[in-house]
């Protein structure tokens, strides 16, 4: 259990204010955020790197603010991997075990594990600098995780990798994560890449993080302006609320028990259901025309116009075409009021 | 395109000939003149308008039939060597943690002794020299060598190594800097995750990584200490003329007593009219400088010492 409370700080330009975070024991944690919100330097604190300049950091009850890194028994993956250049793959998987004072025949044997759990035995006498983007990211995580962290924090380790590898090392890192049960917190600024691996997100801006809770969560029930776009809500409109409805410009939209007042309104294009007949119930029935349609790997973006324009993401076979006139539906329960502040 | 590649040409082609050039006309000039390291008795006799102040200055044809037979060429060399070597010491037992502090921590007021250091590689070595004496002979520290019983101006010890230290110690310095600057704090950051102590982060690879630097950075420091002149010259003068009662009986010991530091010594047989002895004394610094410098590229190219 990791608990960070009231952290504060700045490095250089990065400034963190008031951060509270708990991680619980095995739970897979993605750290989300635009570039420059002080992910890494959060980090950089937990690791013991640079000590904040107030709030506390405990680790299962022990408070570790004030300690040194070598003291933590945390891994700590930066985005590089700084893997050490001039020891072979072996010997940096060994570093932490060596720096234990471990017996050799140990360390060999807690080394070739960890070779094999990672699938690497065809390098493990190669230097880093022979090796590739994934190979890399394999050995520095088995040198993070040989000691037996009780935290593994992991700076954007997917970042450097390319697309398809990507997806691939973040499945390897879920099932690793799993086989050793440890408890990982992973920074990253991409929301597909979180969905890849975490339990749980915590989304920071501006130094502060802003919301945390599952994946769906945060999908589902964004805080503010912010999170909405950060999740990708993509309808986001500004619009005035009655306590029962909701009117944006022109179009009315109904939505039981919410505030009144100025608001934001966010609809997740694929909550809305859309469809070429006019066969759907509900409340939120609005007709109306196709302006764009785009075929996507896995789905379709439909961009309709219903006074308001909509994007809409659908699963079906079903392609529209420009002009076509469609059905719209917005399941009220998928509507996100946010109070304008 | 090929308008760009003929220009590259000629440029290269005129690069190329100027250099060789430079290169053909300082080794004709040094060649030359080599038969003068072996200057014989008669080719002294042959120049005997000595009497510059007005008495007869003996010390002018001591040198004869070669540089290698004086004493004060051999007493002079010792001197060099023993201080450059202190001056070596100190400056990397100094140099290497205030390089590693600039280049890793944040300190207040970093820069401000970034600008001092670098500065101080700029700086003509008269002007340090004057600074040095203003330094040492008036306020704090003057009381201090009151106290201590002696003077460091115009001592061997420790003026020479003094004077020779600040030059020595700002190249080094930068050197080692720019080294630490070139290896990734993130070697030790993760290395300390690992449990290693700071010490051993820093042993283990810092170091490996930045060998080669620092020893290119101890050998720079070195010739750096060697080729000090005007420092010297202007915090401790010349030796060679003071009479044997102003040697203390450990210096005499040393055989560094009526000695010179050598690139003053230079300066100094040319001044009283030794042309030869000046030349033969620089031949002897350029062979040194250029074995130094031979060493440093070495390991420069190999990227590693042992």
């Amino acid at each position: 259990m990791i608990e960070i409370k009231n952290l504060n700080g700045a490095l250089g330009e990065f400034q963190l204010h008031d951060v509270n975070l708990s991680v619980r024991k095995g739970e897979y944690l993605a750290i989300l955020g635009p570039t420059g919100a002080g992910k890494t330097v959060l980090v950089e604190y937990v690791a013991g790197i640079f000590k904040p300049d107030k709030g506390s950091i405990m680790v299962d009850g022990e408070d570790i603010t004030s300690l040194y890194p070598e003291e933590r028994n945390i891994g700590y993956v930066p985005q590089d991997y700084a893997l050490f250049p001039n020891l072979t793959v072996e010997k940096n998987i060994a570093y932490g075990l060596e720096a234990r004072r471990m017996p050799s025949e140990q360390v060999n044997a807690v080394v070739s594990e960890m070779i094999s759990q990672l699938k690497i035995e065809y390098i493990r006498h190669r230097m880093p600098l022979n090796l590739s983007g994934g190979e890399k990211q394999r050995v520095a995580l088995g040198r993070a995780l040989a000691t037996k962290p009780r935290l593994l924090l992991l700076d954007e380790p997917l970042s450097a990798l390319d697309e398809n590898l990507r997806t691939e090392m973040a499945r390897e890192l879920r099932r690793l994560q799993r086989d050793v049960n440890g408890t990982f917190i992973h920074v990253c600024h991409n929301f597909e890449e979180a969905s890849d691996v975490a339990d749980m997100i915590a989304i920071m801006n501006e130094g502060s993080i802003v919301q945390t809770g599952t994946l769906k969560q945060v999908m589902d029930a964004p805080k503010n302006e912010f999170l909405a776009r950060f999740v990708k809500s993509q309808n986001i409109f500004s619009g005035i609320a009655n306590g029962s409805g909701l009117k944006i410009g022109e179009t009315a939209l109904v939505k039981k028990n919410i505030c009144e007042g100025d608001v934001i309104v966010a609809i997740r294009p694929e909550s809305i259901k859309i469809s070429g007949e006019n066969n759907q119930k509900g409340e939120n029935l609005f007709s109306g025309t196709v302006e764009n349609s785009l075929l996507k790997p896995y789905f379709s973006e439909v961009v309709v116009d219903i006074g308001i324009p909509l994007i809409i993401y659908t699963m079906k076979g079903e392609t529209f075409n420009r002009g076509d006139k469609v059905n719209v539906r917005i399941p009220p329960e998928k509507i996100v009021v946010i109070e304008k502040l | 395109m090929s308008g760009n590649g003929q220009r590259r040409k000629v440029f290269n082609s005129f690069f190329y000939s100027f250099a060789g050039f430079l290169f053909l006309y300082s080794a004709y000039l040094f060649l030359s003149n080599i038969d003068q390291l072996f200057v014989t008795e008669a080719a002294i006799k042959t120049r005997e308008v000595t009497d510059i102040w007005g008495e007869d200055r003996e010390v002018l044809n001591q040198f004869a039939g070669g540089f290698w037979k004086d004493v004060y060429f051999w007493k002079s060399l010792n001197l060099t060597l023993a201080i450059t070597l202190i001056t070596t010491f100190i400056a990397t037992i100094l140099g290497i943690p205030t390089a590693y502090a600039l280049s890793r921590y944040r300190i207040p007021g970093k820069s401000v002794v970034e600008i001092l250091f670098s500065s101080l590689i700029v700086m003509p070595g008269s002007v340090i020299g004057i600074c040095l004496i203003v330094m040492f002979n008036y306020g704090p520290l003057w009381e201090m060598q009151n106290w201590l019983g002696f003077k460091f101006a115009h001592s061997i010890f420790p003026g020479m190594v003094i004077a020779s230290l600040v030059l020595s110690f700002a190249f080094g310095m930068s050197a080692w800097k720019a080294t630490f600057d070139s290896v990734n704090p993130r070697f030790e950051q993760v290395a300390r995750s690992l449990g290693s102590s700071r010490w051993r982060a820093f042993r283990t690879t810092t170091l490996p990584l930045a060998k080669s630097g620092i020893v290119a950075g101890i050998i720079l420091a070195w010739t750096r200490a060697m080729a000090e002149f005007s420092a010297v010259l202007f915090f401790c003068g010349t030796f060679r003329e003071l009479p044997a009662s102003r040697f203390s009986d450990f210096t005499k010991l040393l055989q560094m007593d009526q000695a010179d530091w050598v690139s003053v010594a230079v300066w100094a047989q040319v001044e009283f009219g030794n042309i030869e002895y000046g030349f033969a004394l620089a031949f002897v610094l350029v062979f040194i400088g250029g074995i130094s410098v031979y060493v440093m590229h070495r390991i420069g190219a190999k990227g590693y010492v042992w």
